[in-house]
C-alpha cells in the first residue's frame, strides 16, 4: 500500500511540475519528451537483454552504430530512405547480434559477471575500431526534408519530427507487453527471465529462448540505428555514450520494469533539456543524468536499509 | 519398465556423489531414502539431465535420455516437483500452470482437460488463479509445483522431497494427494519424512553413500530393523 502511494506522489509531483515547465518555457517540455522519446527506444532492447538473459551488453550503442553504418551506405548505393531502409537493416542486426550471442555471450553465461561486462566491452571496443579502420572517424551526415517539419501554435515554434521516437518508444513498451504477457512464446521468454533451471524442467529450450530475445533486442536497436542517422552525423564512436545513458536508465527503473524506462528517460529528458534551457548552465546537461542516477541508487538503497 | 537406471555414477566436479546406481520404476510409486548427502538429489539431477551422468545408463520408456538436456527430457514425459520448486515467482498461477504443459507434447494437446484435473486435486489454487505465486505460502507454491508438474500429462511425476519446509497438516494433505495420483502415474519421491512417505508408496529403495543399500516393498522397509533404527527412530 505505501509503495501504491509513494508512486501516486511522485507522478502527482511530476505532473505539477510539467504543467509548471508547460506554461514557463514550453519548449524545454516538448524537445525534453523528445528527447525522452529517443533515449527511451534505445534503452528498451538493453532492459529486454538485461531483463531476461541478464547480461550486460556493453556493446549495446555499438551495435546501434553499426546499423547506422549500414543504413548510410544502403540509403547511399540505393537511395532509400531510412524508414525503408530500416526493415533490411534491422533484420541484418539481429542475425549479427544472434551470431555474437551464439559465439561469445552463448560461452561466457555461467562465468562471474565481471568476465561477462568485460567481454561485451570487448566486443564494443572491437566494433568501433573495426569501423573507425574501415570507415575513418570522419563524420558522415544525410539530410531529409521531413526532418526539419515543425509546427507554429501562437508564437511557439518547434521542430516536431523527433516525436517519431516517442511514438516508437511507446509502440515498443505496448508491442513488448503484449508479447510477453499474451502469447506462450513471450511467456517462455518471461518466464526464463525469472528462473532459467524452472523454465528448462518444464521443456523450455533456455538457450533458444536466450538466443531468440539476444536477436530479437539487436533487431529493435539495428531499427533505432537506420532511424539514428536522420537526427544525427555518425562517428565510430557515436554509440558509446548511448551505452552509458541506456544502462543507468534501466538501473535508475529497475531490472525487468520495461514500462518503467519510460518514466525514467521522460524524467532524464526534461531535466536535461531544462538545464540546456538557460545560458548559465547550458554546459550542465550532461551531468544531470548522473546526479539523477545517483539520487535514485542512493535513494534506493537508504529505503532498502529501512526495509 | 517406465524408468530404468544402470549403474549409474555422477558427481559435481571431482567429487564423485553416486557410485553405481540400479534402480527401476514401473506403473508403481517408488521412494528413495536416506540421509542428507547420500545422493538422491544426485539421482533426480541426473535423470533430469541438469547433472551429466559419468557413467551407466538412463532409459525411459525404453529410450536412452541418459545425458540429454533437461529440456528435452521433460519434454519426453518425466516431470519434476523440484526441492526448490523453481516456479516462476512474477507470473500468476494461472501462466506458471500453462507453461507447465505448453512445450510437452503429451500435455498440450489436453491442456483444458489437465487443468480440469489440477484444480480440482488443488482447490485452493483455483481461489488463488490469478495471484502471482511469488506472494503465496510455501506450501501454496508447494502445491502450484505440483500442479505444473501434472498440466504436462506425465509418464512418470518425479518429486523431491515434497514435504521439505512444509507444517505437518500439509504434509499429510501433500501425501494424501500423490496417493490419488499414483493410481495413474508412475511416481519417484524423494523424503526425509519416511513414516508419511511409506504410506504413500508401494515399494522403496534406502540410498546410503552412493549405493544402493537396500530395496524392498513399503512393508518390508517398515519392517527391516535398519530402516526402523535409522529412519523411523523407534
Amino acid at each position: 500500500m505505501a509503495k501504491k502511494r509513494n508512486a501516486t506522489i511522485l507522478v502527482a509531483v511530476i505532473t505539477v511540475a510539467a504543467v509548471v515547465i508547460l506554461f514557463w518555457r514550453p519548449t524545454v517540455l516538448i524537445y525534453g519528451l523528445q528527447a525522452a522519446g529517443l533515449y527511451a527506444s534505445i534503452a528498451i532492447p538493453m532492459g529486454l537483454i538485461l531483463g531476461i538473459v541478464h547480461i550486460v551488453n556493453l556493446a549495446h550503442g555499438e551495435f546501434m552504430m553499426l546499423a547506422a553504418y549500414a543504413t548510410f551506405m544502403v540509403c547511399q548505393a540505393f537511395g532509400l530512405d531510412p524508414f525503408v531502409a530500416m526493415v533490411p537493416v534491422a533484420l541484418v542486426t539481429a542475425a549479427f547480434g544472434f551470431m555474437i550471442y551464439k559465439l561469445t555471450i552463448r560461452q561466457a553465461l555461467k562465468s562471474p559477471e565481471l568476465n561477462q561486462l568485460i567481454l561485451t566491452f570487448g566486443i564494443s571496443i572491437a566494433i568501433t575500431q573495426l569501423i573507425n579502420l574501415s570507415f575513418t572517424s570522419q563524420t558522415r551526415k544525410m539530410s531529409f526534408d521531413y526532418v526539419s517539419a515543425s509546427v507554429d501554435i501562437g508564437e511557439l515554434s518547434f521542430g516536431i519530427y523527433n516525436f517519431v521516437f516517442v511514438v516508437i518508444a511507446i509502440l515498443m513498451v505496448i508491442g513488448l507487453r503484449l508479447y510477453l504477457t499474451k502469447t506462450i512464446s513471450g511467456k517462455a521468454a518471461l518466464a526464463v527471465g525469472q528462473n532459467p533451471k524452472g523454465a528448462s524442467i518444464v521443456g523450455i529450450d533456455v538457450d533458444k529462448t536466450y538466443g531468440f530475445v539476444f536477436a530479437l533486442a539487436s533487431g529493435m536497436i539495428g531499427m533505432m540505428g537506420a532511424l539514428f542517422i536522420t537526427r544525427s552525423s555518425i562517428f565510430p564512436g557515436v554509440g558509446g555514450p548511448f551505452t552509458m545513458k541506456s544502462f543507468c536508465l534501466i538501473a535508475m527503473a529497475g531490472v525487468g520494469n520495461i514500462p518503467g524506462i519510460l518514466g525514467a528517460s521522460v524524467l532524464l529528458g526534461i531535466s536535461e533539456n531544462f538545464l540546456k534551457a538557460f545560458r548559465g548552465t547550458r554546459g550542465w546537461a550532461d551531468i544531470v543524468f548522473f546526479v539523477l542516477i545517483i539520487t535514485v541508487i542512493l535513494g534506493r538503497s537508504i529505503k532498502g536499509k529501512k526495509a | 519398465m517406465i524408468l530404468e537406471v544402470k549403474k549409474l555414477e555422477t558427481g559435481y566436479g571431482k567429487l564423485q556423489v553416486l557410485r553405481g546406481i540400479d534402480l527401476s520404476v514401473g506403473k508403481e510409486s517408488v521412494g528413495l531414502f536416506g540421509p542428507n548427502g547420500a545422493g538422491k538429489t544426485t539421482i533426480i539431477n541426473a535423470i533430469m539431465g541438469i547433472v551429466k551422468p559419468w557413467a551407466g545408463t538412463v532409459e525411459f520408456e525404453g529410450k536412452s535420455i541418459g545425458g540429454n538436456p533437461t529440456h528435452m527430457v521433460a519434454r519426453a514425459g518425466i516431470a519434476l516437483v523440484p526441492q526448490e520448486r523453481e516456479l516462476f515467482p512474477g507470473m500468476s498461477v494461472a501462466d506458471n500452470l500453462e507453461l507447465g504443459a505448453a512445450y510437452v507434447p503429451r500435455g498440450k494437446p489436453i491442456m483444458a482437460q489437465q487443468l480440469e484435473v489440477v484444480l480440482t486435486l488443488f482447490p485452493i489454487l483455483k481461489e488463488r488463479y490469478t495471484q502471482l505465486v511469488g506472494t503465496m505460502s510455501g506450501g501454496q507454491q508447494r502445491m502450484v509445483a505440483i500442479g505444473r508438474a501434472l498440466m504436462a500429462n506425465p509418464a512418470l511425476l518425479i518429486l523431491d522431497e515434497p514435504s521439505l519446509g512444509l507444517q505437518p497438516s500439509i504434509v499429510a494433505e501433500v501425501f494424501d494427494r500423490l496417493a490419488i495420483l499414483k493410481k495413474d502415474i508412475a511416481i519417484l519421491v524423494t523424503e526425509q519424512n519416511v513414516r508419511e512417505s511409506l504410506k504413500a508408496i508401494d515399494r522403496g529403495y534406502v540410498i546410503e553413500n552412493g549405493v544402493v543399500l537396500l530395496e524392498d516393498t513399503a512393508k518390508g522397509l517398515a519392517n527391516n530393523p535398519h530402516v526402523i533404527s535409522a529412519y523411523l527412530g523407534i
